[in-house]
């Protein structure tokens, strides 16, 4: 691969226009914490999020293909460009680590399912995500729980069918102890 | 389109989606690097120049040769008594280690090829000395589902021309590498890209786009050279009527197990689908000057296996096409695979020549090579269909519906041939093709539009089991029996090369690029470039010496060995006589 190629995408962006995306941004601090590292269980830290992740949702949350009460309204205001700025600058920001009580038997069974059903076949080893695949280690269990669960109830559909196909196999034993594995990767 | 597994068990990956890549770039306008002053010798290459291609044996100045695709090279200095005694003039590194398939140009002496993230490089075509190096600088969203590939260039009146992964075209000035201009073709944040090698004809650019993964609305545009300005859009979708004619059965009559009757009903709920319906067109059309016509080939429905959600006959995916060249409006169709839920689409390039029909006349014919494994002849003025081939490679239990827990199929969902083009004697009036054997089981998942990620509807497994491998075949057109066949132990891609001297070169994976005698399939000569020969080979004279240029990159879809060279031949005494791997029929 080339050199090149190699550099972050937010390296796109500007003092300037970093500046202007952290702007944007300071309104999903009040959920997502400073800089996107959440304190609440409920919102998913976006801080070191693959920028094409969160690009994306915004664009379904947008157009409808996901829905939650909250980002809804909020993506319907954005523009494109809105988007990926903000796509860039949580991209751009370090990820903290998080507190949770941490279940070491959950973590190790959790762990033999995610080999199993080859998570990190997409979201690589670590969980570290690439691309439109959500970077996921170290993410809030109880966020990760909720989605797993709407991917299996197909209350979440905008995956073009991956997650809900792996989702369909997984019983909510599995998905507590995904959660558990998950969160404590980091 | 679709081009898409990996070899192994890497393959599983698509039952996930592996998909849009984002790629960052270096930060920056496009950038051209002039090493040399460009040769004298370079010339603008007029319409004469193109129009006569197929008899000029000192210029290669179409991706596949002449208008025809033919890839019929008519010089024969190299030939089967002599073969033996070819060795590399030179090799050409870039710095691009990455897939390669690009179809090098070359015009009195120069040569232009392209790499992955499209760069382009002009060079000495009997040295190998770089003139200049162009850097494309990509937009912040790349989205392509098999490699970040280029195929090549077209050439006219001192200009190239290219289509970007980030679905752009731009022109060159041939002579320094400089950008003249730029248009955005498609929005790649919904799955459009460009892979294929354009065609320049009568002052228009004519390209189509990828995207068959994701959901786009395919087409082939003309630009006007001088400026990008759109002159006409073919839309391979049509808002109305792409429900077709409900047909049960595929192009050789076996039936394909569709429930008709619940599809009418669905289409007659909702038939708005056509916007995201795919049907990509990434591989080069032939062009009929004669009768002002474009022949071209339609990839897959979208999502591939999951069919429910788009009822009817899906036109004009998986067909070939005919359209005006002028004005871009529909001329004919055949369509192979009626509601394809397979991607056994058709993406190798149509090529115009001649066979008998079936009174015995020798008639004016355009042929197209399926990921079906048949080669499927033509009518060139009505799309009739005169004739297919035998299959080239195992056919198992088509058309079994795919399943949730996949059902098993042969050919896998690469084919047969998939976009490699073909090549054709037409003095013997055979084409070869080099085909795919993958054994897959196919898996169809329900998913709504996912808004420009890849979008399936399921996967596509191989079976890790069982063997893989590819095979090199020649069809008699007049017949479709199957003349001969070289059977290579891994899958072929990358496309074939004839020539009058009587000899078809192909490539593998594992580094052989091979010299066949074109009447028996007798292997004549071998050489290992060290990386996957997954590229179509061009041929050209500098200086009264014929030579042989093929790119040794590997390739992502199979995930053969990466490499970074064109590798350069001519006859220079010495090589390998090679005669001890038996042929295999």
């Amino acid at each position: 691969m080339l050199s090149a190629l190699a550099l972050p995408a937010y390296a796109q962006l500007d003092a300037a226009q970093m500046a202007a995306a952290r702007e944007k941004a300071q309104v999903c601090f009040t959920c997502h914490g400073p800089n996107g590292n959440s304190t609440v269980g409920e919102y998913p830290i976006l801080a070191q999020q693959s920028w094409r992740y969160i690009f994306i949702e915004l664009q379904d949350f947008k157009a409808g293909r996901r829905a939650d009460p909250q980002m809804s309204h909020m993506a319907a205001q954005l523009s494109t460009d809105d988007m990926m700025a903000l796509g860039f600058f949580f991209a751009a920001q370090k990820q903290l680590p998080i507190q949770f009580k941490v279940d070491p038997a959950k973590v190790e069974a959790g762990r033999k399912t995610a080999d199993t059903v080859l998570c990190p076949m997409c979201h690589l080893g670590g969980f570290v995500g690439q691309n439109e695949i959500p970077r996921v280690a170290g993410q809030w269990p109880q966020y990760i729980k909720k989605q797993l669960e709407d991917f299996k109830a197909k209350r979440r559909t905008n995956d073009a069918g991956n997650m809900t196909s792996v989702a369909a196999g997984l019983s909510d034993q599995d998905i507590e102890n995904l959660a558990q594995y998950i969160g404590n990767l980091f | 389109m679709t081009a898409h597994l990996r070899l192994g068990s890497a393959a599983i990956a698509l039952a996930f989606g592996f998909s849009a890549s984002v790629v960052a770039q270096e930060v920056g306008m496009s950038s051209t690097t002039t090493s040399t002053p460009m040769s004298s010798s370079l010339v603008p290459v007029t319409q004469a120049m193109l129009d006569g291609a197929a008899k000029n044996a000192n210029n290669w100045v179409h991706s596949n040769g002449n208008y025809d695709n033919s890839r019929y090279y008519p010089g024969r200095q190299i030939n089967a008594r002599n073969v033996t005694g070819l060795a590399p003039a030179f090799v050409f590194q870039t710095e691009v280690l990455e897939s390669m398939e690009t179809a090098p140009i070359v015009v009195n002496g120069v040569m232009f090829l392209t790499t992955s993230f499209n760069h382009v490089y002009a060079i000495n075509a009997a040295t190998g000395e770089e003139y200049w190096h162009y850097k494309h600088k990509l937009g912040p969203i790349v989205t392509v589902c098999c490699g970040n590939n280029n195929r090549g260039v077209a050439v006219s009146e001192g200009k190239l021309f290219m289509g970007t992964i980030d679905a752009k075209l731009v022109a060159l000035d041939a002579k320094t590498g400089r950008l003249l201009w730029s248009v955005q073709i498609a929005d790649p944040n919904l799955g459009y890209s460009e892979t294929m090698a354009p065609v320049y004809v009568d002052g228009k650019v004519l390209i189509g786009t990828n995207g068959g993964e994701y959901g786009i609305r395919g087409f082939v545009k003309a630009f006007d050279a001088n400026d990008g300005k759109l002159l006409w859009t073919f839309y391979t979708i049509p808002e109305k009527g792409h429900e077709g004619v409900w047909d049960p059965k595929d192009a050789t009559g076996r039936d394909m197990h569709r429930d008709i009757a619940k599809e009418k009903a669905d289409f007659a709920k909702d038939s708005s689908f056509y916007q995201r319906l795919g049907g990509g067109v990434w591989m080069t059309p032939a062009i009929d000057q004669k009768t002002r016509t474009v022949f071209f080939v339609v990839g897959n429905p979208s999502p591939d296996l999951y069919g429910a959600i788009r009822p009817g006959d899906n036109l004009y995916t998986d067909s070939i096409v005919a359209i005006d060249l002028d004005k871009g409006t529909y001329k004919w169709h055949f369509q192979y695979i009626a509601h394809d839920v397979w991607d056994l689409d058709a993406v190798s390039a149509p090529i115009l020549t001649t066979a008998k029909d079936k009174n015995g006349a020798v008639v004016d014919v355009v042929i197209h090579g399926g990921k079906t494994g048949h080669i499927y002849v033509h009518e060139r003025n009505t799309g009739k269909l005169i004739r297919f081939s035998e299959a080239m490679i195992p056919q198992e239990n088509m058309w079994v519906l795919p399943t949730k827990d996949g059902a098993r199929m042969l050919p896998g969902a690469n084919g047969g041939v998939e976009w490699s083009p073909m090549a054709i004697d037409p003095t013997l009036h055979m084409a070869y093709a080099a085909n795919l054997h993958q054994p897959m089981t196919y898996h169809v998942e329900e998913a709504p539009y996912p808004g420009g990620k890849l979008w399936l509807g399921g996967a596509f497994k191989v079976i890790p089991s069982e063997e893989q491998w590819g095979r090199l075949v020649a069809v008699n057109l007049d017949t479709g029996k199957v003349a001969w066949g070289a059977k290579t132990p891994q899958p072929l891609i990358g496309g074939v090369l004839a020539t009058a001297g009587g000899i078809v070169f192909n490539g593998e994976a594992n580094g052989w690029f091979k010299a066949f005698d074109s009447k028996t399939g007798k292997e004549l000569w071998k050489y290992n470039c060290g990386a996957g020969v997954n590229a179509p080979a061009v041929s050209y004279m500098v200086g009264g010496k014929q030579y042989v240029a093929v790119a040794a990159g590997g390739n992502n879809q199979i995930n053969a060995k990466r490499g970074n060279s064109v590798f350069v031949f001519t006859l220079v005494g010495g090589g390998q006589n090679v005669h001890e791997e038996k042929t295999v029929k």
